[in-house]
């Protein structure tokens, strides 16, 4: 079960490419290490934004994140203290510097 | 076998020589994706860094600048290396 869970750290060398390990190369579990208590911004599928402290994540992009603060089009909807997001319905994981701008 | 025929490249072995340089990710739905690509996974989940998403929804166009990002390899459709911006396409 806990195996299953390191679907992005099996990536790197059965990948075909993306691990190597060498210089610039970050994989997505190089990321995932690299995160962890920063302040990160969160886009589900379904559009909305959540941006907070990411406490905890796995291999699923399964998220935990405190001081959670939930955006919908751009406006702010809602709190949290703490929240869990299921990771299927990830998807992108930002680290949080971002502007944003609305062309047209 | 298909490695020693120089003429024959894996999909993977493409994304591979893309990394470290831009690369456009049009997903599945109204959104696309320029980046600088820093690595991916067997799922092709990718790191991507200094990203513009581009968002068509009925008000126009979103831009959204993000620094680096984790994406999803689940709703990626196509991957463009050199990363042309979706204003040429």
């Amino acid at each position: 079960m806990s195996s299953g869970g390191e679907k992005s750290g099996s990536g790197g060398g059965g990948g075909g490419g993306g691990g190597g390990g060498g210089g610039a190369v970050k994989t997505p579990s190089d990321f995932l290490k690299s995160i962890r208590g920063r302040p990160v911004v969160v886009k589900l599928n379904s559009g909305v934004d959540y941006r907070g402290i990411l406490a905890c994540l796995d291999g699923y992009m399964n998220i935990a994140m405190e001081q959670t603060e939930e955006y919908v089009n751009g406006q702010l909807k809602n709190k949290y203290g703490d929240a869990f997001i299921r990771g299927n319905n990830v998807l992108y994981i930002s680290t949080s510097k971002r502007t944003l701008t609305d062309g047209l | 076998m298909s490695q020693n025929n120089p003429s024959q490249l894996l999909p993977s072995e493409l994304i591979d020589r893309c990394i470290g340089s831009k690369i456009w990710v049009i997903m599945k739905g109204d959104k696309e994706l320029v980046g600088t690509l820093c690595g991916f996974d067997v799922y092709v989940n990718m790191v991507l860094e200094d990203v513009t998403e581009y968002e068509y929804t009925a008000e126009g166009r979103r831009i959204t600048k993000l620094d680096q990002i984790l994406l999803n390899g689940n709703n990626i459709a196509i991957l463009v290396p050199g990363g042309s911006p979706p204003d040429v396409a």
